[in-house]
């Protein structure tokens, strides 16, 4: 476990280096000067810029200064948003936490639903209900998202009127930021109409999470067919037979455990996939999470917040794939050693 | 004189005239195939059989519901948008761009990352390690994601979507590449044509090329549906096709402020894009299928 550990800590550190020289290179990239981009201070004077420039080192050599702009990020400092000349790692700390939530409901929504989906699929090998739910999820994998959100947008808050269309959780109610995870923060908070505000915040997050867990769903759905199907042709489930077991205690004790671990594998690369289409389902469901601030400064030219929102973002799905890695290497003694993976 | 027969002469057809073999023999697979090549042509031709120019408005025809529909007009099949253009073609013309461009840009990447990949497996050591870490942490990046920063870069636009989402896909090519370039060189025939004196170029031309051709039609097809659900949604967000342009995600996101009264102006794009990637799926689903069958065989 101990070479596991520092194997993944050397890819953390070198993939962590890899994202701060994209982000740092970045600004060489975007048009507009290096350091107003660094900064985000468009209306600087010259005495200021003289400042930035003494700051960010852009006197001295190409590596002294992405060290100084390493310092920068380290401290907390990613500057000033060109749009609005906040500081952005405040908006970070307020809109990343949104996305994490609305995220992890929608893989926890796409494992729930695909997982057994696929079991089942696999225990019905090359039957009807398998074809069936192959071509679902064919169709589920193809659909565009933004397409498919505004379709739910249309049945299910215009036409039937169930659910609300847009936003975290109606404005009247004021629930203190805590965390920044909607549910932890209610549920802290003590007010008397905590049960009504949780009841309105999980109205609002169960359509854009829905939306989101589609795609993933139906991938899982092909990950833990094949998983199954793996399993169920391994010489301990045919031992476990001729012991005598019946179906169930075969498929309950035996083979979903080791199909699982199959799959916990792959969750930490569909992740980064489900985070992908909640950047672009925020847009639609105008839920304040960090995609849908993203998109907006990149259409306001915001070079800035890009940089950081880029570099946070990445960040947060690298730690979900390490921490994926980690839960698998502990489930399963056998990944410890291996030298693939990664 | 005709020399005759006298041995029954084993005829063993290429791997991919194999493969094409099984392909064939599946139904589903051969109707992706057909819509697949119906929708390249439709890219092709679409500025001929197009009835109606795609930008030109007329303003005496806004708003008309599809022919189907008691309000419909027959001239205008599917429809027109706000601005009086015909919805027929304006996808139509959106078929070469969504997904005639995804199918340029999938073999112009396709190429890039064949050439890279093949040339990264036959060197060994510390640039092959690197490379290997190097792709790994570029891969665990979704593509969309990698195409929305590239887009930030070089600003929005139909032209630099195109470049983002080509440089997006040449890693996943260099890899699988890479990867079956290196499984197929630990194989026996490769040992005996190297024998033979062969040099590694000629070995990777006539041997193993021939052999992982379908692996890489199949990452292709793969690569295809991704991209045309990148253009389209780069082109709903803003950051794609600019607004005249009849790209589907660019139509669609055109469409929004009509939803409630013209819905099919939000349902046909949709429909389009929909029925692009699922054609490029089953192509891809019956190519794997056909390979597995082959290995069993």
């Amino acid at each position: 476990m101990l070479t596991f550990t520092l194997r993944r800590l050397a890819l953390f550190l070198f993939t962590m280096m890899v994202l701060t020289l994209l982000s740092f290179s970045l600004s060489f990239l975007f048009p507009g000067d290096t350091v107003i981009n660094h900064s985000g201070q468009i209306n600087a004077t010259a005495t200021d810029l003289a400042k930035l420039n003494e700051a960010y080192q852009m006197d001295k050599n190409i590596f002294r200064q992405y060290s100084a702009y390493l310092q920068h990020i380290i401290n907390g400092d990613f500057g000033q948003s060109m749009a609005s000349q906040s500081p952005i790692s405040n908006e970070i700390i307020e809109l990343l936490p949104a996305t994490i939530e609305l995220s992890l409901v929608a893989l926890l929504i796409a494992m729930l639903v695909g997982i057994p989906l696929g079991f089942i699929a696999a225990i019905n090998h090359n039957k009807t209900s398998d074809n069936a739910i192959l071509s679902f999820a064919m169709i589920g994998y193809s659909i565009p998202v933004f397409w498919l959100g505004l379709l739910a947008i249309l049945l299910f808050s215009i036409g039937l009127g169930w659910l609300p269309s847009s936003g975290k959780i109606s404005l009247l109610f004021e629930i203190e930021f805590v965390t920044g995870i909607q549910f932890i923060d209610i549920l802290l908070s003590d007010s008397p109409y905590k049960w009504q505000a949780f009841n309105n915040a999980s109205a609002h997050i169960i359509l854009p999470a829905c939306v989101i867990a589609l795609a993933p769903a139906t991938i899982f759905i092909r990950l833990s067919r094949a998983a199954m199907i793996e399993v169920l042709a391994t010489s301990y489930i045919r031992a476990a037979r001729a012991k005598g077991l019946n179906f169930r205690q075969i498929i309950f004790r035996h083979a979903i455990r080791n199909a699982l671990i199959q799959i916990i594998r792959h969750v930490g690369l569909q992740f980064a996939n489900l985070v992908t289409l909640a950047m672009v389902t925020e847009v639609i469901f105008s839920w304040p999470g960090i995609g849908r601030w993203l998109i907006e400064s990149i259409s306001q030219r915001d070079y800035t917040a890009i940089q950081s929102g880029l570099l946070a973002l990445s960040c947060f799905i690298f730690i979900v794939h390490i921490l994926t890695d980690f839960i698998y290497a502990a489930l399963n003694p056998l990944a410890r050693g291996n030298n693939h993976g990664s | 004189m005709a020399r005759e027969k006298i041995y029954q002469e084993e005829v063993f057809p290429s791997p991919f005239m194999q493969l094409w073999g099984i392909f064939r023999k599946t139904p589903v697979a051969m109707v992706g195939f057909c819509c697949f090549i119906f929708l390249i042509t439709l890219a092709i031709f679409a500025p001929i059989i197009s009835p109606y120019s795609p930008v030109e408005s007329n303003l005496e025809m806004i708003l008309l519901p599809p022919a189907w529909h008691p309000d419909g007009n027959v001239s205008y099949l599917l429809g027109t948008d706000e601005l009086g253009r015909d919805m027929l073609s304006r996808l139509m013309y959106g078929t070469s761009l969504t997904f005639g461009l995804s199918f340029i840009v999938v073999v112009f990447s396709l190429v890039i990352g064949v050439v890279i990949g093949s040339l990264s497996a036959l060197t060994r050591g510390f640039k092959s390690s690197f490379l290997n870490h190097f792709l790994d942490v570029i891969l665990s990046i979704p593509s969309l994601l990698l195409a929305i920063i590239i887009v930030a870069i070089l600003g929005p636009g139909i032209g630099n979507t195109v470049w983002a989402i080509a440089i997006v896909f040449i890693p996943q090519f260099i890899h699988i590449t890479r990867y079956a370039v290196k499984e197929e060189f630990r194989k026996d025939y490769v040992l005996a044509s190297r024998l033979d004196g062969a040099s590694n170029f000629r070995i990777l031309y006539y041997s193993v090329f021939p052999n992982i051709v379908e692996r890489l039609m199949s990452q292709a097809t793969l690569a295809q549906s991704a991209a045309i659900l990148d253009i389209a949604t780069l082109g709903f967000l803003g950051l794609g096709a600019q607004i005249p342009l009849p790209e589907w995600g660019a139509i669609l996101a055109n469409g929004l402020e009509h939803f409630y009264i013209a819905p099919w102006t939000v349902y046909l794009p949709g429909l389009a894009i929909l029925f692009a990637v699922v054609a490029t799926n089953l192509v891809g689903e019956g190519i794997r299928h056909a390979l597995k069958l082959r290995k069993e065989s």
